[in-house]
């Protein structure tokens, strides 16, 4: 047995899994599986994309926490055997990964930004981010399956094509675990989601007080963007929440344009940036880092320059 | 009384790396630090030990030179540390960490109630030590938690999950990996870091290990990440202003 | 020889690094700007324990040996010379010469909470009429029954609005010339003593700096430091140590000049290139860092002599002398560097500049340092 298989339960993470997964999958000369959590319809949006076989996780009982399909999807990894299991790196998708890759002890491939075939030596190289961004790490999985978690918006969703065929079955129901969850609190969100605006204004440590806000609030809406912001300001002063923290630890994002607003550009930070079309930043630094991965950059106050901004983007 | 282990590991201080002159990486003057993310760690066993008087250990596995970080470790306030050092361990996988810090947990420590890691290592932030050695240990796994609190034979925490927040209970003893903003890790002071020096640490060489297992993840090539962009700078008058703005509207980025 | 240091003091100069960028860095340009004495930094300070760093555990010091609280020093003038100066004026001289020379109760009940933090100490010799001339003082005190009672007027006391134990110097014999002189232990609240006028300075702004007035100032005979007459070789060893502390902070506004230096040098583009690759500037910076490297090294050498309890005054005002002469040269370089930016509030080689000039003043000028280098070297 072999194969590609992805592990997802949400619809645009799935659907971009399976374009590398497809993608793999067919260099490899092998088939794509999609492990999804009980949802027919997902399951059938899947073969469409490119998915020859979709197993479905039965529903978990109230308490019992995601990690309880470990077991069932552990014993499917072994009997299938496949050649790689890719996951979203998002905060669920890395500690599946991880649980499972444990449970199976083989090698796990962590927000890994492009996957190559190489069809001489058969072998996967991945690629991933080392020292905070500072370093490109290439990697290759010694054990099977390989597996790497990819973060979300990494790779645009597979295209569908109608009358694609795949097999739809069912897994055995999960088992229990000692993890109990008592509550969940769904987070209300602030604003859309920022890993899909087409521009973003991120505000940094040198907006002084909270009520400033407001002036990136101004600059978001004449420029029709979303607002995100820097670890200090969500972590630290919680000014906004963490969902709108961009950077190694938060949100990578991918917009058309990203526009930094008291931003220094720690390492960390220009990470989550680094796939922006054009980055753009207003600081009163000139020798803040931000400049140096900037396409165009204002040295000056934000304070001074963000309301002319304003002005001339509404002429 | 219970007893809390934190793991860290002792990195490369990320802000120290150079480009070399072919887009390799220059570690020639860098210097060393607890990870940041395990400093969240060893705060916060500092934290349950402060709360529940507990007895809070550290543990570590790298090279010789992390005696340094032992050290630190202890005078943020941990108790007593486990030290594995071999000049071999500047490289190892998750999965080789993860199994030596099994067998030392295991075979030396007697009863432990909670482990804590950091989200991941600072330098290569692979996120895997921490599950990997809860599944060699047997005992459940909580990841990214920003809130913690032991109860009796149990712990509370609440833990960040894609749609929000999940509160957990698990029975003791479990593995815990923390974010960072679950506390702010507290600036040692002078007595705290001359004190460090007199506690107890235990060393533990490669010789009083099983032989080390294969790594499972293999790097093949690490290199700069250079962004090439291109860096233009404006200034603040009106003719700027229009100039940047201008610039954005030509590169079709907005309206 | 042996050029490294402990694993503790290299761990020691990361933790303070990092309290600066978060507590001192951020604010340094305001206390200066306001002439302020942060109260809420030195809150922390005492909190985080970095407030009698050379002082033993038992009488609420952090136990360190006298290099370890140089570097602290060194670093804090980094961020912010003010405060480094405080706190060296603090722990290496009002502390240690209550450690040298006090008597258990003194320690007890003076160095202990000063080494804690729950107060700042000052030293108070000059006068405006005695500055380098020790000799020309005029404060003195009589002893009536179990009273000391002082009179007289201080001046340039640094610390002297902010402080709660004043060390202050006043004839007690004064026909005993040099042997004359004796040192009181002032509290704050003593009957007859009060705060004089607030000096406003050209640099150093966050460090407070007044007049003290003795006007039938009582203090108990217990509070006298040491003999009666022993007061001018104690202000000698006293200054000793100073000496040391503020070659440490010369040697921290050096290393802030040099970072800032290099920093916007390589950043500021003229003529369609960094401005560090003309020679002009690349020597001056290359300059800076071998001054940097030399007064550091007579810092260090010096507080390495005094732990080895190895006479050190020569090389204490030796490293007065070079490290206060370079801060002042360099900075000035350092603002040459940075053109019309540097010459604007804002910029912090600014502020390093004026910082500077002070060191080759107080604690003796580098003329008094002259003196006794010449004056040990001739013998």
């Amino acid at each position: 047995m072999s194969g590609v298989w992805i592990i997802s339960e949400k619809r645009r993470q799935s659907l971009e899994l399976l374009n590398i997964g497809r993608q793999l999958a067919d260099k490899m000369g092998t088939h794509a599986a999609a492990l999804l959590y009980h949802d027919r319809e997902h399951a059938e949006d899947c073969v469409s994309h490119g998915a020859d076989e979709v197993m479905l996780l039965p529903p978990l009982a109230g308490e019992e926490p995601a990690e309880s399909r470990i077991p069932a999807i552990a014993e499917e990894a072994k009997k299938g055997d496949p050649d790689l299991i890719l996951l979203s790196a998002t905060p669920r998708g890395k500690n599946m990964a991880a649980l499972l890759a444990a449970r199976l002890n083989v090698g796990l491939v962590s927000s890994c930004t492009q996957i190559d075939y190489d069809e001489g030596s058969k072998t996967l190289v991945m690629e991933r981010l080392a020292y905070g961004g500072a370093a490109v790490q290439k990697v290759v999985c010694s054990a099977r399956p390989a597996m790497a978690t990819i973060p979300p918006r990494t790779y645009e969703t597979a295209m569908p094509k109608s009358g694609r065929q795949g097999n739809i079955r069912e897994l055995p129901s999960p088992s229990s675990s000692a993890i109990k969850v008592i509550e969940r609190k769904v987070k209300a969100k602030e604003a859309k989601d920022i890993s899909e605006a087409r521009v973003v204004v991120c505000v940094g440590r040198g907006m002084e007080k909270e009520e400033d806000l407001t002036i990136a609030r101004q600059l978001a809406e004449a420029v029709s963007g979303s607002i995100g912001c820097t670890r200090p300001i969500a972590e630290e002063l919680h000014w906004l929440p963490e969902e709108l923290c961009i950077g190694l630890s938060g949100i990578q994002v991918k917009p058309d344009l990203y526009l930094g607003i008291g931003v220094s550009g720690q390492v960390q930070h220009v990470t989550g940036i680094r796939n922006a079309k054009v980055i753009a930043a207003v600081n009163k630094d000139e020798n803040a880092p931000i400049f140096k991965a900037s396409d165009f950059g204002i040295v000056g106050d934000l304070y001074d320059v963000v309301p002319k901004l304003i002005s001339e983007l509404k002429k | 009384m219970p007893t809390v282990i934190a793991c860290f590991k002792w990195v490369i201080d990320e802000a120290y790396i150079r480009r070399g002159p072919s887009g390799d990486l220059d570690f020639s003057s860098v210097d060393y630090k607890i990870g940041e993310y395990d400093r969240n760690a060893i705060e916060e066993a500092v934290r349950l030990k402060e709360a529940s008087g507990a007895k809070a250990i550290a543990v570590t596995v790298g090279m010789p030179e992390a005696a340094k970080g032992v050290k630190d470790a202890l005078s943020r306030g941990i108790d007593e540390a486990y030290f594995i050092a071999d000049s071999s361990f500047g490289n190892l996988d998750s999965s080789q960490t993860a199994l030596i810090l099994t067998e030392v947990i295991r075979s030396r420590i007697e009863h432990y109630d909670v482990i804590l890691c950091g989200e991941g290592s600072s330098d290569l932030y692979a996120q895997q030590v921490g599950p990997r050695l809860a599944e060699q240990l047997g005992i459940p796994c909580i990841s990214f938690v920003q809130k913690l609190s032991l109860a009796k034979d149990q712990l509370v925490a609440e833990r960040r999950v894609d749609e929000g927040i999940e509160v957990i209970t698990a029975p003791l003893p479990a593995l815990v990996t923390v974010l960072p903003d679950i506390n702010v890790p507290r600036i040692p002071g002078v007595k705290d870091t001359l004190m460090a020096g007199k506690k107890p640490t235990a060393k533990i060489i490669k010789d009083d290990l099983p032989p080390l297992s294969e790594p499972l993840v293999r790097t093949i090539s690490l290199t700069s990440s250079r962004m090439e962009r291109s860096c233009e700078r404006f200034g603040t008058d009106a003719a700027e202003i229009a100039r940047f703005v201008g610039s954005l509207r030509k590169k079709g980025v907005i309206g | 020889m042996d050029f490294k240091f402990t694993e503790e003091q290299e761990l020691i100069r990361k933790n303070v690094r990092e309290f600066c960028l978060k507590n001192v860095e951020p604010i340094a340009a305001e206390i200066d700007e306001n002439s302020r004495h942060p109260a809420e930094l030195f809150q922390k300070l005492s909190d985080g324990g970095w407030m009698g760093i050379p002082i033993p555990q038992e009488y609420g010091g952090a136990g360190a040996d006298f290099l370890t609280s140089i570097i602290v020093v060194e670093e804090l003038s980094r961020s912010c010379a003010s405060t480094g100066f405080t706190i060296s004026t603090h722990a290496g001289i009002v502390c240690t010469m209550i450690l040298l020379f006090g008597t258990e109760e003194q320690k007890k009940n003076y160095l202990t909470p000063m080494a804690e933090g729950r107060h700042l100490g000052a030293f108070a010799l000059t006068e405006p009429g005695a500055g380098t001339d020790v000799m020309a003082v005029t404060t003195a005190a009589v002893l009536d029954g179990s009273d000391y009672v002082i009179n007289g007027t201080k001046t340039f006391t640094s610390n002297g609005p902010t402080a709660g134990t004043y060390l202050v110097f006043a004839w007690t014999d004064k026909s005993a010339g040099r042997k004359g002189m004796s040192t009181f232990i002032v509290p704050r609240e003593a009957p007859g003593f009060r705060v004089g006028e607030h000096f406003k300075k050209m640099g150093l702004r966050s460090s407070q700096t007044s007049e003290l007035i003795f006007k039938d100032c009582r203090v108990s005979k217990n509070n006298l430091l040491g003999k009666e007459g022993a007061g001018l070789p104690m202000a000698m060893a006293g200054f000793d140590g100073g000496r040391i502390g503020i070659a440490a902070q010369c040697v921290g506004i050096l290393q802030a000049a040099l970072d800032e230096s290099i920093r916007y040098s390589k950043e500021r583009i003229q003529f369609g290139s960094p401005i560090a690759r003309n020679q002009a500037i690349a020597w001056m910076i290359a300059d800076m860092a071998t001054d940097l490297s030399a007064a550091r090294f007579l810092a260090y050498h010096a507080a390495w002599l005094k732990d080895q309890k190895l006479p050190f005054s020569k090389e204490a005002a030796m490293a007065k002398l070079y490290a206060s002469e370079a801060a002042m040269r360099h900075t000035v370089k350092a603002v040459q560097i940075h053109g019309g930016y540097g010459y604007c509030k804002g910029a912090k080689v600014e502020r390093l500049m004026r910082d500077a000039k002070i060191t080759e003043i107080y604690e003796g000028t580098s003329e008094a340092m002259r003196m006794v280098i010449s004056g040990t070297v001739l013998r």
